[in-house]
């Protein structure tokens, strides 16, 4: 039986990826002492290299590869190069928090590479064991990564939990894929939607498969009601960790949404958009409602981000190529603010003292003004007030859901945008006008995080100012 | 490039720039940051002045560039005369405000915070009034919101300024997302974001069905802004800020955001009963409350700021009467309230800087101490109390004119004039009260400091304002009329009504009205002592802060509740709901499907055998969960369920699968019994009878689900993607076993995956595990002790036996393994059972002592085996891990295939034995570790004993 040798070159920055992890998951053993911080270098320089590769490769030509499993185009190179963009800041955060803390450990940084891998190849999915695969090889790091803190009870249990509920929301998942496959008889995705569109599919195993893979879909993106794991993970798992699935893992979730939802299955748009919606309601309401509750900053934003999320689906029930646009646009931002948001705890903890309380913020501006100003920007941003990057994604959103038609949902969407301005209001409340329990000035912990901190929050705001860009990313690499 | 096409966007963003500026010019000297925000304004004013005529001329000027593209936003300026007119005021009032500002700050305050701030805000209030696109409106709206915040706040150290800023942001800010979803149905349903698109369709926005929820968040905007009722608390509470802030926000800017926003929007959605009754309905009451409350606060800018709300209350009322006239009305009240408010504003600040005080009950006289102010005050007062010669008198007796006119539309509306008139009684009151308590009335008492004059340019915008007031009130067709014509067609977006600015009309109703207000508020004034009285008594507690407050800890405790319900922390109830949300999905799916669940297929008839495996099946599962608790008798249930399923792919001729299936589920217990070993033996109950109860339902729920699911597949035609593995797989491969076929051939390089994935695991678990020692208990769950015989001779003798059948059937399973069922992956797990047997009864001493072969090697000869092949096939010419076979004839055996496979398998074979060897023997040497204690405290004559 002769092989045929697939095309490798559209999959060339994901082997390069896995070649560098694999090695800087060897070396790291013999590194250790030493030369301490080499893994964290080393990761580094990795993520430039990759990104540097897919920048100078990037072409808007759509490359097939590996019987149709693999693919890469310009959706996927941009969303890749923002997962490389998110997780430089969240490794150079994590690094500084892990130093502080007295548990640096090679092992997050290769994990965290596998992870970075694991959302590559969901992102360039085109089968449903490729994307199967690549969401494994993410979930299985992260699992990992939260039980890190082997000693700490918390983040024991967070894992556990994380674990169970996402095998049993995985198994939800394959069991619909499984669906879809039966009726369709393919596993490629461009397949599975020309056999739908040609109507030859049984539309009862159809509906199924897609309520089960919608279900697995909510839970990887922390929808109500498949949200559980969120708040007890964000608040269990050392920060780091938090900073670390909070952000790119949310853009490898929107990706495999729209490979499976709107690449695979535009034709049963009437059948997930229901689902969506449902969950698009829960989430904003539900979401913001608990989050007003919270004194805990990480379960604080735990819960926004599920708020978050909801909006973000809107542009999925607009089921138009600009509201796939504009929740692409919506999660590139969040990803952003996520990074600086946590950052911004990481920056503030000590060893022994997480900075995770409301109450922690208080009278920050005495004790460091110019952290509380960016703290500001983040607030006003996660509120979606302008002049800042928030704004904009909460306005394309919304205007591209009025635009199909759900101007109910929009009006959903606006009154929790409107409470949920109280909980981010609270926060610079918080800050600027209670006393804090010490007046003794608050530098951040290391000057690097003072200074990536700063950056990804000015750059809310820099952003806001010029939104045209990042929207043009957004727009184009999905309209092209 | 003419100015023209640029000087709009300048003007709006030049403050933005001397924000910056002034900050800075603060580390020069305190005054610096002053100047340079006045030279700033004036700046900006002289960027205006070069298209201040086409207004005039009737044209509408716009500039606009692309923005965002992707969305097709432009970034857009227009000027039209309502843009002017309010551009003027917050230019014109912003610099007096500036110059006032610079004497009133003390030598404590931060110059350059405060005209930073003041500029910020400045630069947003000309955004709004100059935006074209109605997007970027929204944007610098809400800039207002956030630099107010700022600027209400500027003293931070006071706690009043702090609750009163976060107010007016919360309230302000929320009102501006409202806002912001009005505007995006409206740009929607009007297909454009430019304001020259959205007021020329007024008709169709007017027929559309979204009209009402486009209004309703539009005045949530508006309402929050302007402080119109119910939303007008927060006004009173933002007088915590610097006087020039409230003269500057609560006069002439801020506060006329809202009401810029009724004008811009006038032509496009007024003129329909929801209109009328929206925003008529609140400027009424506003008006009317507003006008009452002023009389009974004691603290002079709390009776400034509710008669702010007052009139903006009447301005609202009017736009709320929906005809050109009353529009015309509203923006000459807006001009003359603008000038007497912000002099008010500045006289109350002129007073409490030199007297230290503001309480209306100390102050008394101050007409001896500074009779400049007070007369530039009591002019300013009867202003707005409505004075013949006076502007206020112009435009309330216009208002009066329409109040009077709106009555004979309705049977009701007579009370509307009634209504109106008792409010300007009570505005005649409190401006009396502001004179005459302040200014009159025998010597002041107890005062921080004594009473002066202050220093001239604290006068001068004061005198320039008031001089206003008395011009446009005696000759306003030489002074306001051109910029209110030119302003009222901008409103109204064409050619206004005939109107009159004459002081007099004659003896008319509306005449009447104003006199009646006057005399009847000179009364109310001189009863209003005991008017205080019983105010206190009724109302005093009646505040609307209250209803907010309880409104936010009604929200934070029902936010409690909800949370309570959710986020319990609980595995379980996690579960639950993802699994009860998917059968309710499901079952949702079920009922709205219109085709039939179940496929046309023939369901086959049940054998006896089938029946008894699935009986057995259920029974396992159910003994599993009920015997749960006992972590060891539950494993062998689990293991019983392996079984059957073994079983079944017997049954559906897979026995390559069972044979698979029957190894791997051997290796799994071994291995859960030796994690389990580590742990507590038996589950702590902890579980209502409730929560079983639940549990019971939801799985018998999701098992009916799946059943139902599974059937709906079964029972419908399916090709399968077998058949072709079944054709090719002798030609193609040389092997009628299509799964080893499969394994070693055709997906070739995925096995070898595979194996190098396992023997990563089998490296990685020794590796983690080498030199650990795990605590594990040496008594069972009813205190006896483990026996302390590992290695029954017994068991020895037969499993020594054993060892060579066992390797002999997995060299049969290996060899037959390319036709018939078998396979390098099983034969390797049966050779690994047999080691492991051997382990596990002679002990690892005993049989690493004999099997000296090091696993290590194994794997690793396994691997190159593995990848030689592949090699190989390469090196004589044909891609990676291309085979090819043969027949060879043997003696005795007969004739037998030798594919090139065959050495492929070989290194499945050895991987497979290497890593599950090399792991499980690694997790025994554990539990030899952890016995290492226990058989020290045996008795010791238990061991001769043994």
């Amino acid at each position: 039986m002769n092989f045929v040798i697939p095309d490798f070159t559209p999959a060339v920055p994901e082997m390069v990826l896995l070649a560098l992890a694999s090695f800087i998951l060897i070396a790291d053993t013999f590194w250790s002492e030493r030369y301490k911080y080499a893994t964290y270098y080393a990761t580094q320089a990795s993520l430039v290299i990759v990104g540097l590769l897919i920048l100078f490769s990037f072409t808007s030509e759509t490359a097939v590869t590996f019987n149709e499993s693999f693919v890469r185009d310009a959706f996927a190179d941009v969303l890749k190069l923002f997962i490389i963009l998110v997780s430089i800041g969240v490794f150079l955060f994590s690094k500084e928090y892990l130093q502080n803390h007295d548990f640096y450990k090679g092992e997050f940084f290769t994990l965290g590479l596998f992870a970075i891998l694991g959302m590559f190849v969901m992102v360039s999915a085109y089968n449903f064991i490729t994307l199967f695969v690549g969401l494994e090889i993410m979930s299985l790091a992260m699992y990992a990564m939260i039980a890190m803190q082997r000693d700490s009870a918390k983040a024991t249990e967070a894992a556990m939990k994380y674990f169970v509920l996402g095998a049993l929301a995985t198994g939800l998942l394959l069991y619909g894929l499984s669906m879809i496959y039966g009726a369709t008889g393919t596993l490629t995705i461009p397949e599975v939607k020309a056999v739908i569109e040609a109507g030859k599919a049984n539309s009862t195993v159809l509906a199924f498969g897609v309520v089960f893979i919608v279900i697995g879909l909510g839970f990887k993106l922390g929808a109500v009601p498949f949200h559980m794991w969120v708040p007890d993970v964000y608040d269990g798992a050392p920060t780091a960790v938090t900073l670390f699935i909070a952000a790119a893992p949310k853009i490898a979730a929107f990706a495999i949404v729209y490979r499976l939802l709107v690449d695979g299955m535009p034709g049963l748009v009437v059948d997930w958009q229901q689902l969506l919606i449902i969950m698009a309601i829960l989430s904003m309401v539900i979401g913001t409602v608990i989050a007003l509750a919270q004194t805990n900053f990480k379960r604080l934003l735990a819960y926004s981000g599920i708020a978050h999320i909801g909006f973000l689906l809107l542009g999925f029930i607009a089921a138009t190529p600009e509201g796939y646009s504009a929740a692409m646009f919506y999660v590139l931002v969040y990803a952003i603010t996520s990074v600086a948001a946590f950052g911004m705890i990481l920056a503030l903890g000590r060893k022994g003292m997480e900075f995770d309380q409301i109450k922690d913020f208080a009278g920050l501006n005495k004790r460091n003004p110019w952290l509380a100003a960016m703290m500001l920007i983040i607030m006003f941003s996660m509120a979606g007030v302008p002049p800042f990057i928030g704004f904009y994604a909460k306005l394309v959103v919304l205007e591209e859901v009025i635009a199909a038609g759900f101007t109910w949902l929009a009006i959903i969407g606006v009154v929790t945008a409107i409470a949920g301005a109280f909980y981010y209001l609270r926060v610079i409340k918080v800050m600027y006008f209670d006393a804090p329990e010490q007046d003794t000035p608050l530098p951040a912990s290391t000057r690097e995080l003072s200074v990536g901190v700063s950056v990804y929050s000015l750059s809310l705001l820099v952003l806001g100012i010029m939104p045209a860009w990042l929207m043009a990313v957004a727009y184009n690499s999905l309209l092209m | 490039m003419s100015l023209l096409a640029f000087n709009l966007p300048i003007v709006a963003l030049l403050p933005f720039a001397g924000a910056a500026l002034a900050a800075w010019a603060s580390k020069i000297n305190r005054v610096a940051s002053a100047w340079t925000a006045a030279a700033i304004t004036i700046l900006a004013l002289a960027f205006l002045a070069p298209s201040m005529h086409l207004p005039f001329q009737g044209e509408t000027l716009v500039q606009s560039w692309a923005w965002m593209p992707a969305i097709g936003l432009d970034f857009a300026f227009r000027l039209d005369g309502l843009a002017l007119l309010f551009a003027l005021l917050i230019l014109v009032i912003g610099l007096l405000i500036i110059i006032y500002a610079r004497y009133y700050l003390s030598n404590k305050d931060s110059m350059g915070r405060f005209y930073a701030y003041m500029m910020m805000f400045m630069g947003s209030m000309l955004g709004i009034v100059l935006s074209e696109n109605l997007i970027q409106l929204v944007v610098f709206w809400e800039l207002t919101s956030l630099s107010s915040f700022l600027l209400i706040s500027y003293w931070q150290h006071r706690k009043d300024a702090r609750h009163g800023a976060r107010m007016a942001l919360a309230i302000t800010g929320a009102g501006g997302l409202a806002l912001l979803g009005g505007v995006l149905i409206l740009g929607n349903i009007v297909g454009s974001y430019n304001l020259t698109d959205v007021l020329a369709a007024g008709d169709m926005i007017r027929a559309h069905e979204l009209y009402v929820p486009i209004l309703v968040l539009i005045l949530l905007g508006v309402f929050t802004k302007s402080a119109q009722f119910p939303f007008h608390f927060w006004l009173p509470h933002a007088m915590a800020a610097p006087t020039p802030v409230s003269a500057y926000l609560h006069s002439a800017t801020m506060v006329k955001a809202g009401i810029f926003l009724l004008a811009r929007f006038f032509p496009a959605l007024s003129g329909t009963p929801e209109w009328m009754w929206l925003v008529g309905g609140a400027g009424l009451i506003t008006f009317m409350i507003g006008a009452y409350t002023a009389l009974f606060k004691h603290d002079l800018k709390g009776l400034l700021a509710y008669s702010t709300i007052s009139h903006l209350g009447l301005i609202t009322l009017l736009f709320g009467f929906g005809t050109q006239l009353a529009a015309v009305a509203a923006l000459f009240h807006i001009i003359n309230h603008a000038t007497f408010k912000a002099s008010l504003f500045m006289v109350a600040g002129i007073i409490d800087h030199e007297t230290g005080s503001r309480d209306m009950r100390k102050l008394s006289g101050l007409m001896k101490y500074m009779p400049h102010t007070a007369i530039l005050a009591m002019v300013a007062a009867a202003a707005m109390a409505g004075v013949p010669l006076l502007n206020g008198f112009l435009s309330k007796e216009m208002f009066f004119e329409q109040a009077v006119f709106a009555a004979e539309t309705n049977a009701w509306a007579w009370l509307l004039p009634v209504l109106v008139t008792i409010a300007a009684i009570f505005s005649v009151a409190y401006s009396l009260r502001f004179i005459h308590d302040v200014f009159f009335g025998g010597e002041p008492k107890d005062l921080p400091k004594t009473p002066h004059e202050p220093p001239r340019f604290m006068k001068i915008p004061v005198d320039l304002l008031v001089v206003i007031c008395l011009a446009v009130g005696i000759i306003p067709m030489f002074t306001v009329a051109p910029i209110l014509a030119v302003a009222a067609a901008g409103t109204l977006q064409g050619v206004p009504p005939e109107y009159s600015l004459s002081i007099w009309h004659g003896f008319n109703l509306p005449l009447m009205m104003s006199i009646l207000a006057l005399i009847l508020g000179v009364g109310v004034y001189f009863i209003r002592h005991k008017l205080f009285a019983i105010h206190a008594k009724l109302f005093e507690r009646l505040d609307a802060r209250v209803v907010y407050h309880a409104i936010l800890n009604n929200t934070l405790a029902f936010a409690l509740k909800i949370t309570r319900g959710f986020d319990k922390g609980s595995l379980q109830n996690a579960a639950v709901w993802i699994i009860g949300a998917s059968v309710i999905a499901g079952a949702i799916g079920f009922m709205s499907s219109s085709a039939s669940l179940f496929g046309s297929r023939e369901m086959l008839p049940v054998d006896p055998v089938t029946l008894v495996a699935a009986v057995a099946l259920m029974i396992a599962t159910v003994m599993t969960v009920v015997w749960h608790a006992q972590r060891l008798v539950s494993l062998i249930t689990l293991g019983v369920i392996g079984l059957v399923i073994a079983l079944g792919f017997v049954k559906f001729s897979a026995p390559d699968l069972a044979l698979t299936q029957l190894s791997v589920e051997i290796v799994t217990i071994v291995l859960l019994l030796l994690a389990l070993y580590f742990l507590p033996q038996k589950t702590p109950k902890e579980i209502g009878r409730f929560r079983i109860g639940r549990d019971a339902v939801i799985a018998l729920l999701s098992g009916i689900g799946a059943t139902l699911l599974t059937l709906a597949v079964l029972t419908r035609d399916f090709a399968p993607i077998s058949e072709y593995f079944l054709e090719n797989s002798v030609p193609g491969g040389g092997g009628t076993n299509v799964v080893n076929v499969i394994l070693v051939d055709f997906r070739g390089i995925d096995t070898l995956g595979e194996i190098v994935v396992l023997a990563l695991a089998g490296l990685g678990i020794y590796a983690m595990l080498q030199g650990m020692k795990l605590p594990a208990p040496n008594k069972d769950i009813y205190g006896r002790f483990w026996d302390t015989d590992n290695h029954p001779v017994i068991m020895q003798t037969l499993t020594r036996l054993l060892l060579p059948l066992m390797l002999l059937v997995a060299v049969f399973i290996f060899l037959r393994g390319h036709n018939l069922p078998g396979g390098g992956f099983i034969a390797g797990l049966i050779a690994a059972v047999a080691i492991i047997v051997q382990y596990l009864s002679n002990g690892i001493a005993w049989t690493g002592e004999r099997l000296k072969t090091d696993m290590h090697w194994v794997i690793g000869f396994g691997l190159l085996i593995g990848t030689g092949t592949g090699i190989v096939s390469m090196m004589i010419g044909f891609p990676f891990l291309t085979s090819s076979f043969t027949y060879i004839t043997w003696p005795v055996v007969g004739k037998f295939e030798v594919a090139s496979a065959i050495a492929f398998d070989i290194g499945v074979f050895l991987v497979v034995v290497g890593a599950t060897v090399l792991s499980l023997v690694q997790l025994g040497r554990l539990s030899n570790a952890s016995h290492a204690p226990h058989q020290n405290s045996i008795p010791a004559k238990k061991q001769e004993a043994k």
